[in-house]
C-alpha cells in the first residue's frame, strides 16, 4: 500500500544522523517505512489519540528542537529526527477513595507536584498544546475540575513529565484529577440512575419476553412499524 | 482555480439553500437497492469460500480467507511446551475489552495475565470518537435501543447477545463512572446524549469527540493500578488445546528478543480487535495499526466458529485530504448536529442519518457516478460541510464539542470552521467475527472472545456507539466467566493436536496455504 504521491518532489530528512530522500507530504512515520524500517516501538494509532510515537525534531538553521507526534507530522526539508521511546514515568497506585477528594488527596500519591518552578517546560513540549502548567498549578491550588477540563485532550505521551526539572508527572496529576473528578461528579445522573432501578425491578420483561418469542417475520414488521420516528433527532438541539 | 477549489466554493454558495431542504429517508425497498448496487460487502470478485475449518463453504473477502487458511507461524518450529506463565486467565489485547475483561476477572479473584502486541491501551478503543449508546433518557429505552440495532444490523443480529447488551447499557455506564469516566454532563447533572444514525432517540454518551480515549485512559490507569500481570510487545502466535477440544493456553511471540513465551491457562480470552489493516479491497482504513483481526486465524485453526464473516463496516467519512489523513475518521457526530454531504456540484445526495452502510453506499455512488471530487494524490471523495455545525449550532461548537478534529485538520492548515473537508468511506470494523455465547464463550471449550474479534450482537451492520458499549459489556461477562470456569478446573494439556488436524482438513481440501497467520502487522515498509 503506497502512501505517497508518485508526483511528490522528494526532500531530505535524517534519522538517528543518516539522511534519506523521501517524498514530500507524507507523515513522519510513513517516511519511517519509505526509508525501510519496519515499525514496532514507536507507532501506535495513526490518528494522533494513543500518545506511542512522540519525537523531537529540528529543522535547518533552527537552534531549537521541537516535539511533536510522528503519525501528526508532515516531514519537512532538512528536519533531522529522533524518537523518544513512549512513556515510562512512574505511576502511582493511585485509587479512587472512598470519600471526596481534598486538597491533599493527589499530594498524598504525587507529592512532587508542589515544587512546580513554573519553568513552562512542560506547556512548550506538549503535542495536544494543553496549557499544562496551568493545570499543574490548578491541582497545587486543588482545583481539581480545572485540572481535569485542561487536560481533556491528553494522549498521555508523556512528554511533560520527560522534560520536568522538578520530576513532576503531569499527565499522570491530570489524569488522577480527571478520574476524581469523575467519580466524585457534584451532581447526580438521575436518568441514569432511574434507568438502572427500571431495569432492575423488571419493568421491560413483558417487552423482551414478547420480542424474543416472536419469529423473524414479526419482529421484523415490529421494527418497521416503529421506523417513522428515525428521523427524530436529525439536528440535535443543543 | 482549480476545480478542487472551485467545488469548494459552490459548497459556500449551495449552503444556505441546502439548509432549508428536508431530505427524506430512503424507503426500506430504495435502501437496499443502493446497498446492493454499491456497498463493497455485495462486490462479489471480492469474495470467495472459505474451503476448510469450520465455516468451510461460506464467504468471506479474499483477505480474510488466506489469513483463515494460512499457516501458523509456529508450524515446523520445535518449541517446548513447557509453560514460562501459569494463570487462571490469559488475556490477549490490552484494548478496551481486554482491559475491562482483566479488571473483572481480577477482581472476581483469578490469576490474571494481559499480553498485548503493542502496549496496553493502544488498540481501536482508544480511537473511537463519537460515543457509546445506552437508552437512559425518559422517552427512551432499552427496548427501544434493541429494535434500532437490530433494524441497523438487518435482524442478524444474534437477540440474546443484543438483548443483554442494551439491557446491561445502564449498569456498565455507571461502573465506568464510578472509575472516573467523564463523560459530558448537562447542567442539571444528566449525561449529555446526543444522536446516532439509525437511532431513534439520542442515546450517545460521550466525552467530546475523545470518548474513546476517556474509556481506556481510564481502564489503562485502573489496570495499572491493580497491578495485572502485563506482557507488552509480545502478540499471540498460537493457541494450544489439550487434543480433546479445549484450549489450554496459548504462544507468545516477544517482539523483541523473537522469543517464544509459553503460557499455561484455564481460561483464555481473545481481545485481539479488527480487521482494518488488511485493507479489504483496497480501502483505506480508520483502524489502528495492530487491528490485522490476529484472533480470528488463531481461533479457527482451533476449531472456533466464526460468524458474519462477510460483512465489514466501511464508514461513509474518512478523509481524502490532505494525503496523511487518509483514511482518519471524520466522527458521524458531526453530521448528527447538521454537517451536510455534499457532491462535485454543490448539492446534497442522501440524508446524513441513514444508517452507516447506506451513507456510505451513496458516497460510493455519487464517486462511481462522475460526481466526486479528485484530490491531487487521485483519491476521490465527496464534501463534508462542517462549517453547517457552528451555523446550526452557534459558533465555537466545532472547537468546544469536536476538539479532536479541529486540530487533526488545523495541523494540515485546513480550518473545518471555515472550510468543507473531502470524505470517502474508510475500512472501519468487522461487523461479525468469533461466535459467542452470552457469556463470551466460543465453540472452544474455555476460549472465550470479547469486543471486536466475536461476532453476532451487531448483524451485519453495527450502530454508531455500539462498539463501546460491547467491549464494556462484554468484556466483563467473559471476564467475570473466564474466572468462575478457572475456579471449577484444573490445567490442562499444552499441545498443538489442533495444527495437525487443521493441517489435515488443508491436505484433504487441497488447500494450499497463501499466507502465514496472524499477520502482526500490516507491511508498509517500501523494498527497495
Amino acid at each position: 500500500m503506497s502512501y505517497s504521491d508518485p508526483q511528490s518532489p522528494l526532500i531530505r530528512i535524517e534519522v538517528d544522523g543518516a539522511a534519506h530522500p523521501v517524498p514530500e507530504g507524507i507523515t513522519v512515520i510513513q517516511a519511517m517505512w519509505q526509508i525501510g524500517r519496519p515499525m514496532i516501538h514507536g507507532v501506535g494509532c495513526l490518528g494522533g489519540v494513543c500518545g506511542a510515537c512522540p519525537i523531537t525534531y529540528r529543522l535547518p538553521n533552527q537552534m531549537a528542537s521541537k516535539t511533536a507526534l510522528a503519525c501528526q507530522t508532515a516531514v519537512r526539508d532538512g528536519m533531522a529526527i529522533t524518537f523518544i521511546p513512549s512513556d515510562s514515568s512512574k505511576k502511582a497506585i493511585a485509587p479512587i477513595p472512598n470519600d471526596p477528594p481534598t486538597q491533599k488527596t493527589l499530594f498524598q500519591y504525587y507529592p512532587e507536584t508542589r515544587r512546580c518552578t513554573a519553568c513552562r517546560a512542560c506547556s512548550s513540549v506538549c503535542p495536544q498544546e494543553i496549557d499544562v502548567m496551568g493545570g499543574v498549578r490548578a491541582a497545587i491550588n486543588g482545583e481539581l475540575a480545572a485540572v481535569a477540563e485542561k487536560f481533556t485532550t491528553c494522549v498521555m505521551c508523556g512528554l511533560c513529565a520527560a522534560v520536568c526539572e522538578v520530576q513532576i508527572k503531569p499527565h499522570r496529576v491530570g489524569m488522577y484529577a480527571r478520574r476524581l473528578t469523575g467519580a466524585f461528579y457534584p451532581k447526580e445522573a438521575t436518568g441514569l440512575l432511574q434507568r438502572i432501578e427500571e431495569v432492575r425491578a423488571g419493568k421491560y420483561k413483558s417487552a423482551w419476553n414478547q420480542i424474543l418469542s416472536a419469529d423473524e417475520a414479526a419482529l421484523s414488521n415490529y421494527c418497521r412499524s416503529d421506523e417513522n420516528i428515525v428521523n427524530d433527532t436529525r439536528i440535535e438541539k443543543t | 482555480m482549480n476545480r478542487l477549489e472551485e467545488s469548494k466554493e459552490l459548497v459556500g454558495e449551495t449552503r444556505a439553500a441546502r439548509m432549508k431542504e428536508n431530505w427524506p429517508l430512503l424507503s426500506q425497498q430504495d435502501k437496499d437497492a443502493l446497498i446492493r448496487r454499491f456497498h463493497p460487502d455485495y462486490k462479489k470478485e471480492a469474495y470467495r469460500t472459505i474451503q476448510v475449518g469450520p465455516n468451510a463453504g461460506e464467504q468471506t473477502v479474499h483477505e480474510l480467507a488466506d489469513l483463515l487458511e494460512g499457516e501458523s507461524p509456529v508450524a515446523g518450529e520445535k518449541i517446548a511446551l513447557t509453560p514460562h506463565h501459569q494463570v487462571d486467565l490469559l488475556i490477549l489485547g490490552g484494548g478496551g475489552a481486554g482491559a475491562t475483561a482483566a479488571l473483572t476477572a481480577k477482581a472476581a479473584g483469578a490469576k490474571v495475565l494481559l499480553a498485548t502486541k503493542l502496549r496496553l491501551g493502544d488498540s481501536n478503543t482508544v480511537m473511537a470518537e463519537g460515543g457509546m449508546q445506552v437508552a437512559v433518557s425518559a422517552e427512551d429505552s432499552p427496548v427501544r435501543h434493541f429494535l434500532d440495532s437490530l433494524r441497523g444490523g438487518y435482524m442478524k443480529n444474534d437477540p440474546i447477545l443484543l438483548k443483554t447488551l442494551v439491557e446491561e447499557g445502564p449498569e456498565v455506564a455507571k461502573w465506568l463512572m464510578d472509575l472516573g469516566v467523564l463523560f459530558d454532563r448537562e447542567a442539571d447533572g444528566n449525561l449529555a446524549l446526543r444522536g446516532g444514525g439509525g437511532s431513534s432517540k439520542p442515546r450517545l454518551l460521550r466525552c467530546k469527540d475523545y470518548t474513546g480515549l476517556e474509556l481506556m485512559r481510564v481502564l489503562k490507569d485502573c489496570v495499572l493500578n491493580e497491578q495485572v500481570e502485563l506482557l507488552e510487545f509480545s502478540p499471540i502466535v498460537e493457541l494450544l488445546t489439550d487434543g480433546a477440544g479445549a484450549c489450554t493456553g496459548a504462544i507468545l511471540k516477544n517482539l523483541d528478543n523473537s522469543q517464544y513465551i509459553v503460557v499455561q491457562a484455564k481460561t483464555v480470552l481473545l481481545a485481539t480487535g479488527g480487521i482494518g489493516r488488511l485493507h479489504i479491497q483496497g480501502f483505506p482504513t480508520s483502524n489502528h495499526y495492530g487491528a490485522t483481526a490476529d484472533g480470528l486465524p488463531i481461533a479457527y485453526r482451533a476449531g472456533a466458529r466464526l460468524t458474519l464473516q462477510d460483512t465489514f463496516q466501511y464508514h461513509p467519512t474518512g478523509a481524502v485530504y490532505p494525503e496523511p489523513m487518509a483514511g482518519i475518521l471524520v466522527t458521524e457526530a458531526i453530521r448528527s448536529v447538521g454537517a451536510q454531504l455534499v457532491n462535485v456540484k454543490g448539492e446534497r445526495f442522501i440524508n446524513e442519518m441513514e444508517t452507516r452502510d447506506a451513507v456510505a453506499s451513496a458516497v460510493i455512488r455519487e464517486c462511481a457516478e462522475g460526481r466526486g471530487i479528485e484530490t491531487p494524490a487521485g483519491r476521490r471523495g465527496v464534501w463534508l460541510d462542517m462549517p453547517m455545525v457552528d451555523i446550526i449550532n452557534g459558533e465555537g461548537t466545532l472547537a468546544h464539542r469536536f476538539p479532536n478534529m479541529l486540530r487533526q485538520f488545523s495541523r494540515y492548515q485546513i480550518d473545518i470552521r471555515k472550510e468543507p473537508v473531502l470524505v470517502y468511506p474508510t475500512l472501519h470494523y468487522q461487523n461479525g467475527g468469533i461466535k459467542i455465547n452470552v457469556d463470551g464463550e466460543s465453540t472452544v471449550r474455555n476460549l472465550f472472545v470479547a469486543g471486536e474479534a466475536s461476532g453476532g450482537i451487531h448483524g451485519r451492520n453495527r450502530l454508531m456507539g455500539n462498539s463501546l458499549l460491547d467491549i464494556i459489556v462484554y468484556g466483563r461477562r467473559a471476564g467475570r466467566a473466564a474466572a468462575k470456569r478457572a475456579t471449577e478446573i484444573g490445567f490442562g494439556n499444552l499441545t498443538l493436536g489442533h495444527l495437525d488436524r487443521f493441517h489435515e482438513a488443508q491436505k484433504k481440501a487441497g488447500v494450499e496455504p497463501k499466507a502465514v497467520s496472524p499477520m502482526l502487522f500490516p507491511d508498509y515498509v517500501k523494498k527497495n
